[in-house]
């Protein structure tokens, strides 16, 4: 059963940190970055300002970049494509600066020297107004506050073994990611994670004195500025499956199918060769989203 | 254009390959339980029926070959195996598809290598017997929550063998006695004692192994959820009732699990005290329904945050109701589409995402866009996409109430919705909270 992936809440300051990556290795299986909190996270919701957008690609076939500022002291990064076209045709039409609600899956891409980045490669992205956005706020805040709690909890109990943890009240996939971000990244620094917090309190609740007690000059904890090449390495099945999916539709231009020998030219210069593809057509037949309605045919459903 | 007439060429087509190997009025119901009843594509249609009656035609459709599998080994993506196995456990009953009342025949197969579910579809043809063994032929499987079941459709073949087979017992029913709460009852609980109250009852009369028998169903609730129930014994059960169930069973269809009283189950009348229901039994996260599979008459509140494809203003076949894409019904050809407006969303309440599919009285009130006025701004504009642009704007990043069945299938669980509503959230009463915890905390 396809069950589809929880868009999670957090703050730019827990997602920018999420370096390093769980491949998934089976066919279907999807590829998780780990946060410092242990959240193991394939897909977000995010919301914050679009400060900047730029098409570094063309308008045929437009890579956009932009920026988004989710609270006073962070920003996160998006990267649309081709292959996301509603998000691509959304973005072009949004004047910069608003406030944006983004579902999309998380990417890591590392440069050449070996630094790792973050960025979300957005499913959609909408214009919200100020509750709206003030809602997200809440919910990252609740969430972020949630995953600070489990880690303490793990911390104090000082064990490495996921049992201990389900067996002090941590879900199983918690306990997971909790582990799995003790022994990659050590113990966080909870200011990073609770400075978000209060600036996300204070913003909702602007007349109030909202103190945690934190000093007040944690440096902001992001990159400046990130390259993402358009034939970046990072891509995983769910990528490849969006990319035969989209060929699958250009070519069908008789209603009968994309001709096969077509498709695995036009996937070649994607970069997908004819084994991948092979795998990719099942996987996608299995899934019930494409048929072969001859020998020579594939057509999606 | 009738229907009748996109049976014919098929008809045609079919009757030249097949000469002689089918009578005419067989061959044409044939086509008709494809094309009709389980709107099948119609070369894939094609490609089954003659292999269903010239088995020895490789035809030039691409057919997988038949394989001998044991239980065991099963992925849950076999398209087309042999098995030979013993009925652990079976039942029959009616379900509707697309509003057709189909028979289907379910339960649990063994071999040497474990057990699994089954499901044989619109086959009245077909009687098991608890205990016998027989060769399932042409089946195929599906995964669902990680477990391969295996189906047998119209193509399939089940003969009876004259042979034991040695059951090895994976996982129903399971020995371990388990007293659980009904909203955490899940598939594969084979001995399962809960207590709740009988909210409704429903005697029926049904033919199960060849002979008469009552059925009494209806739901069963506690503090944490409602489940459907049956019971092939009479309980003397009564609405109102607060019992205690020991050695059920539960068996899941579509997803929703079922509890279900056989032969080994004892009832007992208990203290009303026990179960206290109010308004909270329905709510659930995401991630609670998602654990046990599906449920029934849940109340989920979460993030709409997507609107998929199909949704807005449709057009819906006369004849069959399906929806229609560019004036083209899958099965009927060209027909003039009945409109309709419906939303296909995404809830997602952080805990995890369902989809849920929304009706037209449903979607007219939270947006309040009416289907004529759908109509007319889909005119305006010489182009439908207008109006699930303008429900997308209404209804998305924005915190919705819906209640309804929540059902799983290969396509993960999807909610029909029979309410929905925007949930207002107070976010500074909510900020203020979370400071005061944090503040006692830190
Ligand atoms: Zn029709």
């Amino acid at each position: 059963m396809n069950i589809r992936e929880v868009a999670w809440r957090l703050f730019s300051a827990e997602l920018n940190g999420a370096v390093y990556e769980i491949k998934g290795e089976a066919e279907k299986s999807p590829s998780y970055a780990v946060t410092p909190l242990g959240a193991m996270v394939n897909r977000v919701l995010m919301a914050g300002v679009l400060t900047e957008k730029e098409n570094v690609g063309t308008e045929d076939d437009p890579l956009w970049r932009g920026r988004v500022q989710d609270t006073l002291s962070g920003s996160f990064y998006i990267n649309i494509g081709r292959f996301q076209p509603e998000a691509a045709e959304a973005i072009a039409g949004i004047d910069t600066p608003a406030y944006v609600a983004v579902v999309g899956k998380v990417r890591t891409y590392t440069t050449d020297d070996g630094r790792t980045f973050v960025s979300v490669r957005p499913e959609t992205i909408s214009v919200i107004d100020e509750p709206a956005r003030d809602l997200w706020l809440l919910e990252a805040a609740e969430s972020s506050w949630s995953r600070l709690k489990t880690m303490r909890k793990a911390i104090s109990a000082g064990t490495a073994d996921k049992k201990d943890l389900v067996s002090l009240g941590i879900r199983e996939k918690d306990a997971e990611g909790v582990l799995i971000a003790l022994d990659q990244y050590g113990t966080p620094n909870s200011m990073t994670y609770l400075k978000p917090i209060q600036n996300a309190i204070r913003t909702i609740l602007p007349d109030h004195s909202i103190d945690l007690g934190l000093p007040e000059d944690i440096p902001d904890d992001y990159p400046d500025e990130i390259e993402i090449e358009p034939g970046s390495t990072a891509r995983d099945n769910a990528d490849m499956e969006d990319i035969v999916l989209r060929l699958l539709e250009e070519l069908d231009t008789d209603g009968k199918g994309a001709l096969r020998e077509e498709l695995e030219s036009k996937a070649m210069v994607e970069g997908i060769t004819s084994m991948e593809l092979e795998e990719i057509t099942n996987t996608l037949m299995d899934k019930g989203l494409v048929y072969e309605p001859n020998i020579r045919h594939l057509k999606r459903i | 254009m009738n229907k009748e007439d996109r049976i014919t060429p098929l008809f045609e087509d079919l009757k030249k390959v097949l000469e002689g190997k089918v009578e005419d009025a067989q061959l044409r119901n044939t086509i008709k339980t494809y094309i009709e009843d389980y709107g099948v594509d119609e070369n894939r249609a094609k490609a089954a029926i003659i292999k269903k009656f010239d088995p020895s035609t490789t035809s030039g459709f691409v057919t997988a070959d038949t394989v001998s599998k044991k239980i065991g080994d099963l992925t849950g993506t076999e398209m087309n195996i042999d098995l030979t196995v013993k009925i652990v456990y079976v039942e029959s009953r009616e379900v509707s598809i697309r509003g057709k009342a189909t028979p289907i025949l379910s339960g649990i197969i063994g071999d040497d290598t474990g057990t699994c579910s089954f499901t044989i579809w619109d086959r009245d043809d077909i009687t098991l017997i608890k205990g016998g063994t027989y060769s399932f032929r042409n089946a195929y499987t599906k995964l669902f929550r990680n477990q391969a079941q295996v189906n047998i459709g119209t193509r399939g073949k089940i003969e009876e063998v004259d042979a034991d087979i040695d059951v090895r017992s994976t996982q129903m029913p399971s020995s371990e006695p388990t007293v659980a709460k009904i909203g955490d009852l899940t598939e594969g609980m084979g001995s399962v004692t809960v207590t709740g109250r009988i909210l409704s009852i429903e005697a029926r009369n049904v033919i199960a192994n060849n002979e008469p028998k009552t059925v009494y169903s209806g739901i069963i609730s506690d503090e944490s959820g409602k489940v459907q129930y049956s019971a092939w014994n009479d309980f003397s059960l009564n609405e109102g009732d607060t019992i205690r169930v020991k050695n059920a069973y539960v068996r899941s269809w579509r997803g929703i699990p079922q509890l279900n009283m056989g032969d080994r189950t004892e009832v007992e009348k208990v203290d009303d005290n026990l179960i206290e229901l109010d308004d909270t039994v329905n709510r659930r996260t995401v991630a609670e329904v998602i654990n046990v599979g599906g449920a029934i008459d849940v109340e989920i509140d979460g993030m709409a945050i997507d609107l998929r494809e199909g949704s807005g203003l449709i057009g819906r076949c006369p004849t069959c109701n399906r929806a229609v894409r560019d004036g083209e019904c899958s099965l009927h050809g060209r027909v003039e589409p009945v409109a309709d407006l419906r939303m296909k969303l995404i809830i997602d309440d952080g805990t995890g995402a369902i989809s849920a599919i929304v009706d037209r009285g449903n979607t007219e009130g939270i947006t309040g866009i009416s289907l004529s006025e759908a109509e007319r701004m889909s005119g305006d504009a010489g182009d439908p996409s207008v109006v699930s642009r303008r429900i997308a704007e209404i209804v998305l990043m924005r915190k919705v109430s819906v209640n309804g069945n929540v059902l799983s299938d290969e396509y993960g669980p999807t909610m029909i919705v029979k309410g929905i509503s925007f949930k207002p959230v107070d976010v500074k009463a909510g900020a203020e909270r979370l400071y005061e915890e944090m503040e006692a905390t830190l």
